[in-house]
């Protein structure tokens, strides 16, 4: 079968230091990818080189089985593959739905509807923004706003949506909600999650993968990564001994 | 609605009923004038100032381009204005898109630094090719546009009858910019502005419609430019500098940039005062500074802009508390 997303030798370097380095991950459709790591191990880099926010140094990028190598941002969004932003980010001086209608407008004839707000509605139901929808997205709380990033997203219904840190920010009840929101999202598209939070991988993804210094340290199950001796001293084992 | 429209036509018939109730003075009318030729320019600039949040300050360097190209296919090859003045309108809006198009890629401040490179060396230009240009010393006697009319016969567009074609160009300007910001496009150069980097993960080009909305910008700079030359009758490297760039920025900022009516408003107040304080010439600037001072102070927004965002937040205010009673 087909990977929703395949990339094979990744390599970036800024100024000497490996920010990727022969990095290689692979997604099955259907399949939710956790990426985890400490700070600077290269986790934004890798969606940035992915997504066509940085060229790389080497490597090749497939989105369901053709190469998106080098293209621009907004093809690569184009093709079904599109990102979310660490810091949220949303048109904050314009309402909700010109929001929606910005994210909607590039995809709308491509995916064959008549109207960029096709399927809209039922997303600012789902979200729970329908009571929104005229509001500033400038004077929504937090949660809503990562709430409309996700529905900017969905409306381009792409194939797999890259989502750096959804929960940043949030109290503990938002993210429990976040994740139900995610986990229902699952069948629509491919979702790469990157996170801190082990709550939110434990439960989220299928499969995680462990960044550090730009180099894959492990991949398996999430449960499995809990075990990992080689992931608890370079990267849990680093948490635990600040945390404490 | 009915009244918006209403206020709309009531503009439209003012605009052009004013070149007639001021021709009994020439000079009250050619201000009216250059008024209207500063509408075009600012509502043109307005497209990229304002809505895309790129600072053009090669504009009037533009205009010159446009106004050159113009006066040469006139006077030397004896085309008609109304042909050479689309002409130059391309022109100015090639000569920008080619010259701009590696600072397109850059944002804010490095765009706005670029700018004023083009102009410097746009103004340079226009000193340094003196057989199409004049040099320093200009290009005087431009005729006025000439209508022709059916037999052999043409009467040159000239008086009163030339401010209203400077009220129709205005019009017109007004309405494509309008219906630019209405369109696609529109929505997408206002999402450029807000954040060109979420909207080219959303999958928007933004490269390409930051082009295009400079594309459309510079027609406007070059048709300024064409009538600037055929109505004042004089172009000289000083009429297109970095100054006068600033002051159609300036305008547009008075007036509130990214609305419709602002670069109106400001071309209305600000346009004039040079002329008007004339005899008064050492205190014109002082006023001219001062409105600036004020404005930005007290109406950041420019004068339109502020009212039209103090009129949406009373409403949204008025709307959310309705919204509690019930």
């Amino acid at each position: 079968m087909t990977k929703v997303l395949d990339a094979r030798g990744l390599n970036k370097s800024f100024g000497g230091v490996w920010a990727l380095k022969d990095l290689s991950v692979d997604q099955a459709p259907g399949e939710t990818l956790g990426m985890i790591g400490p700070n600077g191990s290269g986790k934004t880099t890798f969606i940035n080189a992915v997504t066509g926010h940085l060229a790389l140094d080497g490597g090749e990028v497939f989105l369901d089985g053709k190469t998106i190598t080098g293209r621009k941002p907004h093809v690569i969004a184009q093709a079904g593959l599109i990102r979310t932003y660490q810091a949220v980010r949303v048109y904050a001086q314009l309402p909700v739905s010109e929001n929606l209608r910005v994210a909607g407008l590039p995809h709308f004839r491509r995916l064959g509807f008549s109207d960029p707000l096709d399927g809209a509605e039922d997303l600012l139901v789902k979200l729970s923004l329908k009571e929104k929808t005229e509001a500033v997205a400038g004077s929504l709380t937090l949660f809503e706003q990562r709430r409309l990033e996700l529905a900017m997203r969905l409306i381009s219904r792409p194939k797999l949506i890259m989502l750096d840190e959804p929960v940043g920010g949030l109290n503990p009840g938002e993210i429990r909600e976040m994740i139900q929101l995610l986990k229902g999202l699952r069948a629509e598209c491919g979702l790469f999650v990157i996170e801190h939070t082990m709550k939110v991988i434990m439960e989220l993804a299928d499969r995680v993968v462990v960044l550090v210094s730009g180099e894959m340290i492990a991949n398996g199950a999430p449960a499995a990564i809990l075990q990992d001796a080689n992931v608890i001293r370079q990267y849990l084992g680093a948490v635990r001994a600040t945390s404490r | 609605m009915a009244y918006r429209r209403a206020a709309l036509v009531g503009l439209v018939i003012l605009a052009l009923a004013l070149p007639f109730l001021f021709s009994a003075s020439r000079f009250y009318a050619f201000i009216l004038g250059v008024t209207y030729l500063y509408i075009l320019w600012s509502s043109g600039m307005n497209l990229l100032s304002g809505f895309t949040g790129l600072m053009p300050l090669m504009y009037a360097g533009l205009a010159g381009v446009g106004a050159y190209t113009t006066v040469n296919l006139v006077m030397k090859f004896g085309v008609s204005f109304w042909l050479a003045m689309p002409a130059g309108a391309l022109a100015a809006a090639l000569v920008g898109v080619v010259l701009g198009l590696p600072s397109l890629r850059l944002r804010g401040f490095y765009f706005t630094l670029s700018g004023l490179v083009i102009q410097t060396a746009l103004t340079m230009l226009f000193v340094y090719i003196p057989q199409f240009t004049g040099g320093d010393t200009g290009i005087s006697q431009i005729p006025p546009p000439l209508i022709s009319l059916p037999g052999d016969r043409s009467f040159p567009l000239a008086g009163v009858w030339l401010e209203e074609a400077l009220a129709v160009a205005a019009l017109l300007t007004v309405y494509v910019v309008h219906r630019v910001t209405q369109s696609t496009l529109g929505k997408y150069l206002v999402a450029i502005r807000e954040d060109d980097l979420l909207t080219e993960a959303l999958g928007i080009g933004v490269t390409r419609y930051r082009v295009l909305a400079f594309f459309i910008s510079s027609l406007f700079a070059g048709v300024g430019g064409a009538f600037y030359a055929h109505y004042v009758g004089f172009v000289s490297p000083r009429s297109f500098d970095v100054l006068t760039s600033l002051n159609i920025w300036l305008i547009v900022g008075f007036g509130g940039q990214g609305t419709i009516l602002g670069p109106i408003v400001g071309a209305v107040i600000l346009a004039p005062i040079p002329y008007l304080m004339q005899e008064f010439y050492l205190y014109k600037d002082i006023v001219y500074g001062s409105l600036i001072v004020f404005t930005t102070i007290f109406l950041p927004r420019g004068v339109y802009g502020s009212l039209l965002f103090h009129r949406r937040t009373r409403t949204s205010a008025r709307g959310k508390s309705e919204a509690a009673r019930s």
